[in-house]
């Protein structure tokens, strides 16, 4: 049996538990204090808490009039937060926006930090995103370098008729071949207009340019090009992994925004 | 209806954290070790590799405070290249990535702005009750220039050691502290990947005894299961030289290795530097010879100016003050202001000739240190380029269009604008591959060496009897085998030591203007003398020496567009480059400095690109001549002189 593609959908997933976890709210009746009530119940679970909190900051348990006094700071905290809710303190206020956005950006990306993914959805993601894995492409090149493009011409049209290669090119040092050079590699060498170009060339036993650089110019013979494969999946599992998590990282934060910011109709006056 | 969608939505939220289970992920051994036997090596190392091992992330208080939101996820994907979105919004990106990165993050109160940050405010208020870090908590979370201030408020409360009590809870502290680097050091080892990119532990040692600056980068050359053993030592209340004890005790206990980088000794008023121990007592050999085992090393340029050396301590070398303007004002927040008698231990030239006399005296040199550059970005991007600068830290990134212009931050804010900031440096490190083991071990035998932000390629052998017909034959294998690289010791054998120098330009920047030798000795009445030579530069035939001087290269920078051309200068400089003025017996050291052609700095680009003006000052500023610093090679009046370390199988003992 195969289950329709939308079930395999994250943003689905996302709703029905939203669903789900809404619906137990509302039908336990788990929710945040209202402000407007003139109640403030420390329950069991609220003592455990402070009482954590303290051990947290002392390293140990506090005593009973310790935790006595934490409980009436707490009542303190909470009387004058109800108050101040009350009075609509908490609109406008930067410190509380930038606080409670940062929170919900932290709520829907924190666990994505430490999740373990399962093997099947390493290797979707694997799949998906196939390139991302790819070996380098390989050059296998020689090359003479010349200051003066002029040269470089008067050179090529000799060499390519036959004359010897040790007559040619000034010196420089730069290497004058490279077995399996990545573009990587050719650009920390020679710079990002020689790659560029090199990338460019086919291979065969001509000298072929002259190419520029920075340093001037080259004539090159790419006496091989090895393109680039696609790896096995468990070669490369770790930077799976580790991309995988970055773009879920990502992914929940702009999810989770994208539903919010669907509910709004902005108007921007112009 | 309003409401229940809304609830909906967070309930949504809320699902989103709870779905996923917690469990640690895994690397490879190749990526969690220190890379020995992870890739094929090179014989020599043969070329350089670029690297920043002064990284700050939102892990770091100040870094924080100032505003950056990244961590050291994202800031290992800059440096390997990626494009990211800054903390300010913009994206990202370096045009060339960098080899390796040292993330280093002050061990003082790691991630505790953030978690200052994130608590609720009662807690603060209630549970820890003090009034300072409360009043930082509500200048952090108001707005981005208040929560500056109030890390500039943080470093001057550091330096004047008044950090609130609660801030230094040991326990507390260390708990916190080991969470952070044992998660720290897991995301360094799943983006360690030898042969491509080089991720190093490390922290930043950050004592700073009246504001007087001593702080050194430590870094490991280990992977998380030696360097978890450890936490990152703390700075306050402790000395340099228990520094130095624990990276032994971590050496000792682990069977790793770990080093130290002294940085921003120009914001030290002298005491980076001393002649004495700090106590003012007569410098001892047991302590130069710990301090040169531990810091091999030191970090001369980067965003807070350039240590290399100042025109008073320099009056004869014209290319003196790069990068000193603003910065000698004083200490690190400008508690006080710097005198002219204590630049000496300040800048690190006068440094290296300082060690030639304590190692006559001792027959220790503690000074012995080979240079790199890095940034101490506190956005946690890594770019030292002059086009790509992100700012000191998130209040001055690139939407700040005004930052150059703006007074700093830290301290009484006199006289240091954005403007003194400089772009940034980096790390050149010879290696034989890229690995930790391989760029840490290039740094413990100093074959490293420092540029203002440009990719040269600087190659330095020493030795006796090199000559321009070497450049022929294969050069690079002659001063390994017959000479030594940078960082190196040469044995004085009675004549005059040759220098094999190759300077190739940043291809994908400016042309060089010239190479120079600078020499440090100890002559022959006991006093310390310094000089620069001009060893080769561009166009030799018209740019003929007059009254001993080289005529200045000239200048292609148009400073309406901030463009430059490459019509003057050279690709390579390259010569042999013998001392003309050689004194058997007499100790000295060897440095190259290479200089490129002036360029616009990045703030002729911010003038250009967002159409701001510049005061005088800052305009005259805007143009410089970036360069690269080599390590030393020292000649030694003692027959015994230590063979290059690349040349043995076994990484070197020690430094």
């Amino acid at each position: 049996m195969t289950l329709p593609s939308w079930t395999r959908e994250p943003l689905v997933h996302f709703l029905i538990a939203g669903l789900l976890v809404f619906a137990f709210f509302a039908a336990t009746g788990a929710n945040e204090p209202d402000p407007n009530s003139r109640v403030i119940e420390v329950d069991r679970e609220a003592q455990t808490q402070l009482s954590l909190q303290f051990e947290r900051t002392m390293g140990r348990s506090p005593t009973d009039a310790e935790l006595d006094a934490q409980i009436e700071r707490y009542v303190r905290d909470e009387v004058l937060y109800r108050e101040a809710l009350r009075l609509g303190l908490d609109q406008n206020d930067p410190i509380v926006r930038r606080r409670l956005a940062s929170k919900m950006d932290m709520a829907a990306s924190a666990t994505a930090e430490t999740a373990e993914p399962g093997e099947e959805t390493l290797r979707a993601w694997f799949e998906e995103n196939q390139s991302r894995f790819a070996s380098a492409e390989l050059i296998t090149f020689d090359q003479l370098y010349f200051s003066e493009q002029d040269a470089a011409k008067a050179a090529q049209n000799r060499l390519n008729t036959g004359s010897a290669i040790d007559q040619f090119g000034e010196p420089i040092s730069l290497p004058a071949s490279m077995d399996g050079a990545s573009l990587r590699e050719l650009q920390d060498r020679f710079g990002s207009q020689f790659s560029e170009a090199v990338n460019q060339l086919g291979s065969g036993e001509n000298w072929q340019g002259p190419v520029p650089s920075g340093f001037g110019w080259h004539l090159v013979k790419v006496r091989e090009r090895k393109a680039s494969e696609v790896l096995e999946f468990e070669a490369v599992r770790d930077r799976v992994e580790s991309d995988w998590r970055s773009a879920t990282i990502a992914a929940r934060k702009d999810a989770a925004y994208g539903v919010l910011r669907g509910a709004y109709r902005v108007e921007i006056s112009r | 209806m309003h409401k229940t969608w809304s609830k909906l939505a967070l309930a949504s939220v809320a699902a989103m954290a709870i779905t996923g289970c917690d469990s640690t992920a895994s690397v490879d051994e190749a990526q969690s070790g220190n890379g020995e036997g992870a890739i094929e090596l090179a014989e020599f190392p043969d070329r350089p590799y670029w690297g920043d091992t002064h990284l700050h992330t939102d892990n770091s208080v100040d870094a924080f405070g100032f505003g950056v939101r990244l961590g050291p996820e994202v800031a290992l994907r800059f440096a390997r290249g990626e494009e990211v979105t800054a903390t300010t919004g913009a994206k990202a990106k370096l045009a060339r990535p960098l080899d390796f990165l040292v993330i280093a993050d002050h061990s003082d109160g790691l991630g505790a702005t953030r978690r200052l940050y994130d608590a609720p405010r009662w807690y603060i208020n209630w549970v820890i009750g003090d009034e300072t870090m409360l009043r930082w908590y509500d200048m952090m979370h108001e707005s981005p220039e208040q929560s500056q201030l109030a890390i500039a408020e943080l470093i001057t409360a550091a330096a004047n050691g008044t950090i609130p009590e609660a801030m230094q809870d040991p326990e507390q502290n260390e708990e916190n502290t080991r969470d952070i680097w044992t998660t720290h050091l897991d995301t360094l080892d799943r983006y360690n990947t030898p042969g491509e990119f080089t991720a190093l532990a490390g922290y930043e040692w950050t004592a700073m005894p009246d504001g007087n600056n001593l702080h050194r980068v430590v870094m490991f050359r280990d992977g998380s299961d030696k360097t978890s053993q450890v936490l990152p030592f703390p700075g306050l209340n402790t000395s340099a030289e228990q520094l130095w004890d624990s990276m032994v005790a971590y050496e000792e206990g682990t069977g790793g290795q770990v080093l130290a980088i002294p940085h921003n000794s120009n914001l030290s008023n002298g005491l980076m530097f001393e002649m004495t121990l700090p106590d003012g007592s007569p410098m001892t050999a047991e302590y130069a010879a710990k301090r040169a085992a531990a810091e091999p090393v030191v970090e001369v340029t980067q965003i807070k100016g350039d240590s290399e050396t100042h025109p008073f301590l320099s009056p004869n070398d014209e290319m003196a003050g790069f990068g000193v303007k603003g910065w000698e004002l004083g200490n690190l927040p400008l508690t006080r202001r710097t005198e002219d008698g204590m630049l000496a231990g300040s800048y690190v030239r006068e440094a290296l000739k300082r060690g030639l006399s304590l190692e006559e005296q001792l027959g220790v040199n503690p000074y012995a240190f080979g240079m790199i550059g890095s940034t101490d970005s506190h956005t946690s991007l890594a770019t030292g380029d002059e086009d790509n600068f992100w700012g000191k830290h998130t209040g001055n990134e690139q939407n700040n269009t005004e930052r150059a212009a703006q007074p700093q931050n830290l301290g009484t804010r006199e006289g240091r604008f954005g403007w003194h900031y400089l772009a940034g440096g980096y790390a050149a490190a010879w290696a034989r591959g890229n690995t930790r083991a391989e760029i840490f071990d290039a740094f413990a035998r100093r074959e490293v060496y420092a540029t203002t932000g440009p990719r040269m390629t600087v190659r330095v052998f020493g030795g006796f009897g090199f000559s321009e017909s070497d450049w022929d034959g294969d050069w690079v294998r002659k001063g390994y085998e017959s000479g030594v690289p940078m960082g190196g010791e040469l044995a004085d054998g009675g004549s005059a030591p040759s220098f094999m120098i190759s300077a190739l330009k940043d291809p994908d920047g400016a042309n060089l203007d010239r190479v120079q030798v600078v020499k440090g000795w100890l002559d022959s009445s006991g006093e310390l003398q310094e000089r620069v030579y001009d060893a080769v530069w561009s166009d030799m035939e018209n740019r003929t020496r007059s009254g001993g001087e080289v005529p200045a290269v000239g200048d292609t920078v148009n400073r309406k567009d901030a463009t430059y051309t490459n019509d003057i200068g050279a690709a390579e400089l390259r010569s042999v480059w013998t001392d003309p003025d050689y004194v058997e017996g007499q100790r000295a050291f060897y440095y190259v400095r290479v200089v490129e052609i002036p360029t616009p700095r990045w703030t002729l680009f911010d003038a250009v690109r967002f159409g701001i003006l510049l005061s005088e000052e800052a305009i005259e500023d805007a143009v410089a001549q970036e360069r690269a610093y080599t390590s030393p090679i020292w000649l030694k009046p003692s027959t015994i002189a230590t063979a290059p370390a690349i040349m043995e199988q076994s990484p070197p003992e020690g430094v």
